[in-house]
């Protein structure tokens, strides 16, 4: 699998070339500014981009931007967002297009290799990583009598999960529960918030749209 | 029929409580004389809190019997005082042993401090008057029967009857109109001429308001114009005393002590549109030199009163304000009173002394009539439309007259140049103490906070990287588990280290700058906020992180003190008139909690003006309990020129 990387600290840069290597991707381009990334999508169509929202030259959210510019470009790129800080602001403008493919993870998250690489499988088949912080943040507030309102406390766990981009199977792992059972969660959360059956991935980045819009 | 006798029975039973209130008033004022003119003040909150069981019972029987509900207005009463360490209770500057006496200096603060009181007091009197109109079907026989011409019997009878009819059959309107005036007079602030305030689908409401504002602002500075006068003799009086006679030490008293009356003017000044800053010098501290003697000027004092005393005369006599403040005293009666008194003069002339003596005499012919009074220029019949052009004459001068007014008292009460400078110093000087002393604090906080989080926890990183380095050969399975705990514990580092920053200088700032940064802590808020932002370009990184700030502080505010569910953030630029330069940054914040907000009681709100202090920003807030509570904040955003006062144009009072 076909890599771009944007990130301006040099040690990080190399260790993650280092890990994605190790766990079997190429990684195209290693770009450390804006600019750089910018070219690097361009030439290489990678299937995935891995960016640092805060980029040289500017300092600011460059690499954000460059991304989301590029996913205009060309709709469904895979990008995987990393910061030191999550805001549902970025979660927000990256979800918005509906069209998936986006990760939104804290640099923290490299330390766990496994799961990191997990986050950019699922992000390059076009699924969700949403930082558990994020969700988190998402879950101490829900507008009464909206349709996230009106889920079980069990459905909200369920579609909190989804949110982060787990899979039914990962989802009944960490709940506990069947994946049969699971299935039966998400297609009432998905009855409940009027979303009509279709492509089943696509599905579950409207749930988290829904989700994030509920919160606002 | 039912409904209109049901209503009659309503009416009746509110006006029942309305006498009974008149009844109450009388043991309520007997108990001022003692209580105001012998000093026996503990007699004054007892009875006024005793009619609030009265009003209260009339408040809920209104809302009952009509559906017009009226709520509480009353301030929330005031803690009990908590004592010191020591065990003794203090109040202002003054310990006390026991608890009754701040107690009840709290109580009678707060009774006599709350407008409602007095609104209950004026309920009481005149309602008896008012309640009338709910009890039309026997008010309306009763003056048929004392009206009616004498000699007829039948007449009279038919007058009664007739009078009955009609009342009983407006009942349920009267009684609608008395709940009204119940609920005008006792469910909160009755004169609020908030002109953005008053709803625009009342389309005669809002033009009613619009157009009576001026004059009654122009009225009240009438009124200021006319207290100028006896503070004018006083004054003149003591300056002849003083400097005639030489009893120098009336002069600091007229002079100073009276300058309440400009203060208040000046505060007056935003409703004509400008601000005009306190104009005095400061009093500077008395200087004692090393052998024990206070200087004031060339004369040296071994007593500090006599010293002080001198001081404060030099003082009032060496400050120009007080001198042209002297010159307004005397000429504002005369120049304020006609540019505030025309306007007004032709309004209550017109309608009090045209129409309405005319609308009178239409119907009681053999009322007094003189050459002014409802005859224009001797012709009865023009007294209306010669009313009606006078009352719009008013109306239509009073907006100009209302600028003219602020120009004329800003000529003589605004600040000279070089007391601008001396009051700039002062100011500046205490604001760059709050500015060091918050930086200091702040680089304390972030030290502690690196200091015990971070710092501790790579300690225990290098530590744990030791162990894994000694088990690693003999015992690799232990080795990896510490490393999987090695790994949170980095974690975790990050995690504080992610908060420390934020505390600093939020990220999102930093990236996307105020608006995006706004809205973010919107999201991250426990309330429904809402947020309208129109800033067109980015402003100086400090004001920025400033509003970031106080804004954030006072979401905080709202979600903690206020038990509110949304709030309303909205953020604008006032652009400089002249140069189309960001002039001021204004931040409004509103919500729907409890109100009640007192910015002398809450820390939080005290620490939030000076925060915006630093930066010559400006607070001001509104907050009548029961809600909703708006906050504006007012950071200039490029020059340092001072404010004084919120640029709003808002002003809120109650009677």
């Amino acid at each position: 699998m076909r890599v771009v990387l944007a990130e301006d600290l040099y040690l990080l840069r190399e260790g993650l070339v280092q890990l994605l290597t190790a766990h079997g991707f190429t990684v195209v381009a290693a770009a450390e500014t804006g600019p750089e990334l910018a070219a690097a999508l361009d030439e290489h169509e990678p299937d995935v981009a891995i960016v640092d929202v805060r980029l040289p030259p500017t300092n600011t959210d460059e690499g954000l931007r460059i991304a989301l510019a590029a996913r205009r470009r060309r709709p469904g790129l895979p990008v995987l967002v990393l910061s030191q800080h999550v805001e549902q602001l970025y979660a927000r403008e990256l979800l918005e297009d509906g069209s998936g493919g986006v990760g939104y993870l804290l640099k923290d998250r490299v330390l766990n290799a496994d799961q990191f690489v997990d986050a950019i499988r699922r992000v390059a088949a076009g699924g969700t990583a949403m930082d558990p912080d994020v969700i988190a943040k998402l879950l101490t507030r829900a507008q009464p009598n909206g349709p996230v309102d009106q889920l079980t406390p069990r459905e909200t766990e369920v579609l909190g999960l989804m949110a982060e981009g787990r899979s039914n199977a990962a989802i009944a792992q960490r709940l506990y529960m069947s994946e049969g059972a699971v299935g039966k969660h998400t297609a009432s959360i998905f009855g409940k918030l009027g979303l009509a059956p279709s492509d089943d991935d696509n599905r579950r980045v409207l749930a988290v749209l829904a989700y994030l819009n509920s919160a606002r | 029929m039912s409904a209109r006798l049901r209503a009659f029975a309503a009416g009746l039973e509110l006006y029942a409580l309305s006498l009974f209130g008149l009844l109450c008033l009388i043991p309520v004022l007997a108990m001022f004389v003692p209580g105001f003119l012998l000093g026996l003040v503990f007699l004054v909150p007892g009875p006024l809190l005793a009619v609030r069981r009265l009003t209260g019972v009339v408040r809920r029987r209104t809302g009952e019997l009509t559906g017009i509900e009226i709520r509480e207005p009353y301030v929330p009463a005031p803690p009990l005082p908590q004592p010191q360490a020591d065990g003794w209770y203090q109040r202002d500057r003054q310990l006390y042993k026991r608890l009754w006496w701040p107690r009840l200096a709290d109580r009678i603060d707060w009774v006599l401090g709350d407008n409602a009181t007095w609104r209950d007091l004026g309920w009481l009197a005149v309602s008896p008057l008012a309640g009338l109109l709910g009890v039309l079907p026997l008010a309306l026989p009763v003056a048929a029967a004392i009206f009616a011409p004498a000699p007829s019997p039948l007449l009279t009878f038919l007058l009664v009857a007739a009078g009955a009819v009609v009342g009983l059959a407006v009942a349920p309107q009267g009684l609608r109109v008395t709940a009204r005036f119940h609920r005008r007079l006792l469910g909160g602030s009755v004169l609020r001429t908030d002109v953005q305030d008053v709803q625009a689908d009342h389309r005669v409401r809002a033009w009613v308001a619009k157009a009576s504002s001026p004059v009654v602002r122009l009225a009240l500075l009438l009124l200021t114009s006319l207290v100028a006068i006896p503070v004018f003799a006083a004054t003149a009086i003591a300056l002849i005393l003083g400097y005639g006679v030489g009893l120098v030490f009336v002069v600091p008293w007229a002079q100073a002590d009276l300058r309440w009356l400009a203060d208040w003017r000046r505060s007056l000044a935003h409703w004509s549109g400008v601000s005009i800053p306190s104009p005095y010098r400061p009093l500077l501290p008395l200087v004692r030199r090393p052998d024990g003697m206070f200087r004031v000027r060339k004369s040296l004092y071994k007593s500090e009163r006599w010293a002080s005393w001198t001081q404060r005369l030099y003082w009032v006599q060496s400050d120009p304000a007080t001198w042209r403040e002297f010159v307004w005293r005397g000429t504002d009666p005369i120049i304020g009173g006609l540019i505030a008194g025309v306007p007004v003069a032709l309004v209550v002339y017109g309608i009090w002394g045209l129409i309405l003596p005319r609308i009178v005499h239409l119907f009681v012919s053999d009322s007094p009539a003189s050459f002014w009074y409802g005859t224009f220029f001797g012709h009865p019949g023009l007294a209306i439309p010669g009313g009606l052009i006078l009352a719009a004459t008013g109306v239509a001068i009073a907006p100009a007259a209302l600028r003219l007014h602020g120009r004329w008292t800003r000529l003589l009460l605004q600040p000279a140049g070089e007391t601008v400078l001396a009051q700039r110093v002062e100011q500046l000087t205490l604001s760059r103490a709050d500015a060091s002393d918050a930086a200091a604090r702040e680089l304390r906080r972030i030290e502690r906070d690196l200091h015990d989080g971070t710092q501790a926890r790579l300690v225990a990183l290098g530590l744990r990287l030791g162990a894994i380095e000694q088990l690693i050969d003999t015992d690799p399975a232990a080795a990896k588990d510490l490393a999987g705990q090695t790994r949170e514990a980095a974690a975790l580092a990050l995690r504080e280290l992610r908060e420390v920053v934020r505390g600093i200088h939020p990220p999102v700032l930093a990236e996307r700058g105020l608006a995006d940064a706004v809205r973010a802590l919107a999201l991250d808020s426990p309330l429904t906020v809402t947020v309208d932002i129109d800033l067109p370009m980015r402003l100086p990184e400090p004001i920025e992180a400033a509003a970031y700030f106080s804004l954030a502080e006072a979401l905080g505010n709202a979600a903690k003190h206020a038990r509110a569910r949304k709030v309303a953030v909205r953020l604008d630029l006032i652009l400089g008139e002249r140069t189309g330069d960001p002039d001021v940054l204004r931040m409004c914040v509103r919500d729907d909690g409890q109100g009640g907000a007192d910015p002398d009681r809450g820390s939080g709100l005290r620490g939030l003006a000076r925060r915006l202090g630093i930066f010559d920003g400006t607070l001001s807030l509104s907050s009548p309990p029961g809600g909703p509570t708006e906050l504006i904040m007012e950071l200039p955003c490029v020059s340092s020129s001072p404010r004084t006062s919120t640029s709003s144009g808002k002003d809120w009072f109650s009677f």
